[in-house]
């Protein structure tokens, strides 16, 4: 993981979004209205920073002086409370507008957090796509082949956190399409 | 004018004469006129018509060009959208359909309700970011880009007016709203109050204000500046920036619904 995500921030440094440079996207807006714009502005920026970082989960308070949540051109930071409040909407379902792209780690202490720029279920399907067109159903490959292999270099999840793979393999084992096993550190999986 | 005045009961009569050919003459000068006019008239339409049969490629890809043709259409009192828009209202017997219409068989009010599908969609999408309004200058940038709303458009200020013009017999609830030099779609309604609109004036031209900057430029007293933005706070038109030594509003038309 530290690899690629050295690459791929030495590669190409992250472009903002314009609204970065916006100096209120920094302070909650009162207007309820607003503040859903903002929100959503918020939630796509997080994402499309870690999808660009390959992070897929980060400590809010580490993370909340990194240039995701503070423009120092401007001069303007995310408060530590707001950032949290920017996560917990993230967390929220899709009918209550965050669509599950954020996920507490560590419950109500709320300083881990899971960032899905790809859902699960979403990884759950690119993994079994790319399963089906290499011809490896039934072949078992360990989690670490999968995430670290060289077969898997050009795929977008190369690199992944162990944990967030296991989540995602999770999804096809609840649907009967793959069998994880294997202790901790050495869990292996096979794909039908 | 006769200089020398006659004299006796024949001077009345002499004096209607004159007034009667008088009238006649100016009659026939009129009507002389009218039709000369007329024939000029018709000849410049059917030369309007040739050149935009000649050019409609042209007024299609060009829109500095377009915007000349619509600006000569005009100047002639045709409006080139108006009759598709007000059937019936004022539509003359016989003429379906707008002149760029009947010019270029429909591509022309084709091209336009597109920008306006466009205009339509991004309102929609920045409405929760601006509250409903937003600059027409910003908007055929954006439109223009044809970002995230399928492939760019090259087109103008005046298609974009034209574009929205033509939602009006729908009822959309979208207009134009001019504050200071700068026009604005609306698409929530919505009045602005003079004052709100000098705050959004004065926005324009640092991109945002404050409540003491209103104070000292406006002459206001202090609850004044604050209703006024507690008023625009509170109809999402500008975002509020609290990490300032002061409070600063700040005008969203540049967001442009970029997530």
């Amino acid at each position: 993981m530290a690899n690629s995500f050295l690459t791929s921030s030495s590669q190409q440094p992250f472009q903002f979004p314009p609204t970065y440079s916006f100096p209120p996207f920094f302070t909650p807006q009162p207007n309820a209205a607003t503040r859903l714009s903002q929100l959503q502005k918020w939630s796509s920026l997080i994402q499309s920073w870690c999808r660009h970082h390959r992070i897929y989960r980060f400590s809010l308070v580490e993370t909340i002086d990194s240039p995701l949540f503070h423009n120092t051109t401007l001069r303007k930071r995310l408060s530590l409370s707001d950032a949290r409040n920017i996560i917990d909407w993230m967390a929220k379902p899709e009918e209550d507008g965050g669509g599950k792209r954020a996920e507490w780690i560590d419950g109500a202490n709320k300083t881990m957090t899971w960032i899905w720029w790809r859902r699960p279920e979403e990884w759950a399907g690119i993994v079994a796509d790319w399963v089906e067109n290499t011809g490896q159903k039934n072949v078992v490959l360990t989690v670490y082949e999968l995430t670290q292999g060289e077969t898997t270099m050009s795929q977008e999840w190369h690199g992944m956190d162990t944990d967030a793979m296991l989540r995602s393999l999770n999804v096809l084992v609840k649907r009967g399409k793959a069998q994880v096993f294997g202790s901790e550190g050495q869990e292996g999986v096979k794909f039908f | 004018m006769s200089t020398r005045r006659g004299v006796g009961l024949g001077a009345f009569a002499n004096r209607t004469q004159a007034s009667q050919s008088y009238a006649n003459h100016g009659a026939t000068l009129r009507s002389t006129h009218l039709s000369s006019l007329q024939t000029q008239l018709s000849v410049f339409q059917s030369l309007l018509h040739t050149f935009a049969l000649e050019h409609s490629s042209t007024i299609k890809s060009n829109p500095s060009f377009r915007a000349e043709f619509a600006r000569m259409c005009n100047t002639i009192g045709v409006d080139p959208l108006a009759a598709s828009n007000v059937k019936g209202k004022n539509a003359r017997k016989g003429e379906g359909g707008s002149i760029w219409t009947q010019i270029m068989g429909g591509d022309m009010n084709d091209f336009y309700f597109e920008v306006a599908v466009r205009v339509v969609q991004l309102c929609r999408d920045t409405r929760i970011e601006n509250g409903g309004l937003l600059g027409v200058r910003e908007c055929r940038k954006r439109v223009g880009q044809g970002k995230a709303i399928g492939s760019g458009l090259e087109i103008t200020d005046d298609d974009v007016l034209r574009a929205v013009k033509s939602l009006e017999p729908l009822g959309s609830g979208f207009s134009i709203v001019k504050v200071g030099s700068k026009q604005y779609i609306r698409s929530v309604p919505k009045e602005l109050n003079t004052d709100q609109a000098t705050v959004l004036e004065v926005i324009q031209i640092l991109g945002y204000v404050s409540i003491s900057m209103l104070q000292v430029n406006l002459n206001w007293e202090k609850a004044r500046a604050q209703t006024v933005i507690d008023d625009l706070l509170a109809d999402g038109l500008v975002w509020l920036d609290a990490q300032s030594d002061e409070k600063e509003y700040w005008s969203p038309q540049n967001l442009l619904g970029d997530i």
